[in-house]
């Protein structure tokens, strides 16, 4: 029984986990080389992991998608999708994609003259079932070494903190003040009802213990 | 369209549900704390009395300051909504 507390507990830890780490904003410092379009088709479970703006009809099943490619600081590429999140989820409500890839072109550099950028994304890259990140901000830096404070996600989990402990406050308040007494009111009835019930035998033990005592009598004596 | 019709639905939803939960408990919190102070410092009267004292603090509690601010929680998810649009596409 433990074994199945603690594997239901991990896949919880490890579902919420990966669910924030797919979402939230990351920052890589990079330098862009190039940006491309590539029509993508969209009709496999990988969908899940391209974005769905508003003006695309509901039954398309390909559509030209942006990207931008990275050289990162360990000199590994990254290649950032570049989609509008519109009005849906993960809430990044990103509707500057054109304006976006306009950027990247603009900080394009070569390995001997390059311009570093940060660019600020969500999501996964995986080159086996071919997913990407979305970028959603990029901008330029001095160099390849700066400090970044990831304020969103300080802001976030800080408010996630204080929404977790506010529900469990919530949660002893609404225990101690209706489910207690509820339960005391229930116990109480139900003592009651006991009490009823022993009175119930009590009787019968005394008009039936006389009635199998009286005919007990009459029985034959083994 | 539809997507920005759908999204202030759901965010109007969830900013309704978070407000009333939270006028609930704060009204509990209120509750509780007006038996406690008359059971520290209890007047004469016996029960009825205590109860119309909690029903008259109730009543305070109803316009104070600290319930009405409560409002603040349906517009916050939009003022997050507008704040986010502005510093992810202009700024």
């Amino acid at each position: 029984m433990r074994y199945v507390k603690w594997a239901v507990l991990a896949i919880i830890v490890v579902t919420l986990g990966s669910f924030l780490h797919y979402s939230l904003p990351q920052h890589d410092v990079v330098r862009v080389v190039g940006t491309y379009q590539e029509r993508q088709d969209l009709n496999d479970w990988t969908r899940i992991f391209w974005s769905s703006p508003d003006d695309q009809s509901g039954t398309l099943s390909s559509r030209d998608v942006q990207f931008i490619q990275t050289i990162r600081t360990n000199g590994k590429p990254m290649v950032y999708r570049n989609e509008d999140t519109g009005w849906r989820w993960p809430p990044y409500f990103k509707f500057d994609t054109a304006s976006l890839q306009t950027e990247a072109d603009d900080l394009k550099s070569t390995a001997d003259a390059p311009k570093w950028a940060v660019v600020t994304h969500y999501g996964w890259r995986n080159e086996l079932i071919s997913i990407f990140p979305n970028a959603v901000g990029i901008r330029a830096v001095e160099g390849p070494d700066v400090t970044i404070i990831p304020w969103f996600n300080i802001f976030f989990f800080a408010f996630l903190l204080f929404l977790v402990v506010l529900l469990r406050r919530m949660w002893l308040q609404f225990r101690e003040r209706m489910v207690d007494p509820a339960l005391a009111d229930a116990g109480e009835a139900w003592d009651s009802v006991e009490a009823r019930a022993e009175n119930a035998r009590k009787e019968a033990r005394g008009f039936f213990g006389r009635m199998g005592a009286w005919l007990n009598t009459w029985r034959a004596k083994k | 369209m539809i997507g920005f019709l759908r999204a202030i639905v759901i965010w109007a939803v969830i900013g309704a549900v978070a407000f009333f939960v939270l006028r609930i408990y704060g009204r509990s919190l209120r509750r509780e704390a007006l038996e406690k102070e008359w059971d520290a410092t209890p007047g004469d009267g016996g029960q009825a009395a205590r109860e119309a004292y909690i029903e008259r603090g109730m009543e305070a509690y109803e316009g104070s300051l600290r319930n009405r601010l409560l409002v603040i929680i349906f517009v916050l998810p939009f003022i997050v909504i507008a704040l986010l649009l502005y510093l992810m596409n202009y700024a």
